[in-house]
């Protein structure tokens, strides 16, 4: 049997390295994979909760965590479009028009 | 059964290695096209950690939803795209200062968490004996229709929002 911390352990790091990875790059493609790394490290922890304490919550709450990963794509792709579109630099840094 | 725990525990071991591997990736590959090979590699690990820990409805869902929708999406953008400005060297400027003393941080307080915490919680009813008896999709399937009816049905407001959202946003102009 996998101790349940192996699993909550590759969790934690694999969050880690999607959260260093959005603090660090800087093309909105590539953050938004690093934020779909962040949310799979979640769900890999609720399902290691869910199944050493014999409950479903973790699988139903991992389960909403896909559904609104999903969503979240489908939008923050379709805003990267438009900006690609209005000829705009692939870089968020200079993506600042709302700063002002 | 002793052998078969052995070969799980190799099989978690390569799974997880291989998953920490493309993770790198993700965050350091210079090419998008790259990032998001690395990231179907990642999530096709994850999805046989989920068969590892009992959650066969979790696997389905993540390869079809993650990996086949998803990944799909991301890849056919990047070919749509084409960003070749991405691939000028990034300038290790003030937020690499941020990102690695985050990381130091966040991994420290894992540590912390994780070495000193037992885990909380009393164990539920649903052993994976029990769930293998009523059959694991309609298990989750009842969970989802009547504990989670509410959450479930907010998801499917929010996926419809979604959808008109992408939709508005892909026929309108911006100038």
């Amino acid at each position: 049997m996998i101790p349940a911390y192996a699993y909550l352990w590759l969790s934690g790091i694999l969050f880690t390295i999607g959260a260093v990875g959005v603090l660090i790059r800087r093309n909105p493609l590539v953050m938004f994979m690093c934020i779909e790394l962040m949310l799979n490290a979640v769900n890999l922890s609720f399902a290691a909760f869910s199944r050493y304490l014999n409950s479903l919550d973790g699988v139903a709450f991992a389960f909403l965590v896909i559904t609104v990963a999903a969503a979240e794509v489908v939008v923050g792709i379709a805003i990267i479009v438009q900006v690609y579109r209005a000829g705009r630099a692939m870089d968020v840094d200079e993506l600042d028009l709302m700063k002002e | 059964m002793g052998g078969l725990g052995a070969a799980m525990v190799i099989l978690f071991a390569f799974v997880a290695a291989s998953m920490l591997v493309s993770a790198v990736g993700v965050v350091a590959f210079r090419r998008p096209i790259y990032n998001a090979l690395a990231l179907v590699a990642n999530m096709l690990g994850l999805a046989v950690l989920f068969l590892l820990l009992n959650a066969q409805f979790l696997f389905v869902a993540q390869i079809i939803v993650y990996t086949g929708a998803v990944m799909v999406l991301f890849v056919f953008i990047i070919a749509l795209l084409n960003p070749r400005a991405d691939i000028r060297l990034q300038r290790p400027g003030a937020e690499w200062g941020f990102g690695i003393v985050f990381g130091v941080v966040f991994a420290a307080l894992l540590l912390i968490i994780l070495s000193t915490r037992a885990l909380p919680g009393k164990p539920g009813p649903y052993t994976p004996e029990a769930i293998d008896a009523a059959g694991n999709v309609q298990t989750i399937g009842r969970a989802l229709y009547t504990t989670f009816l509410f959450p479930v049905e907010v998801a499917s407001v929010l996926l419809l929002v979604a959808a008109v959202g992408a939709v508005y946003l892909a026929r309108r102009r911006i100038h």
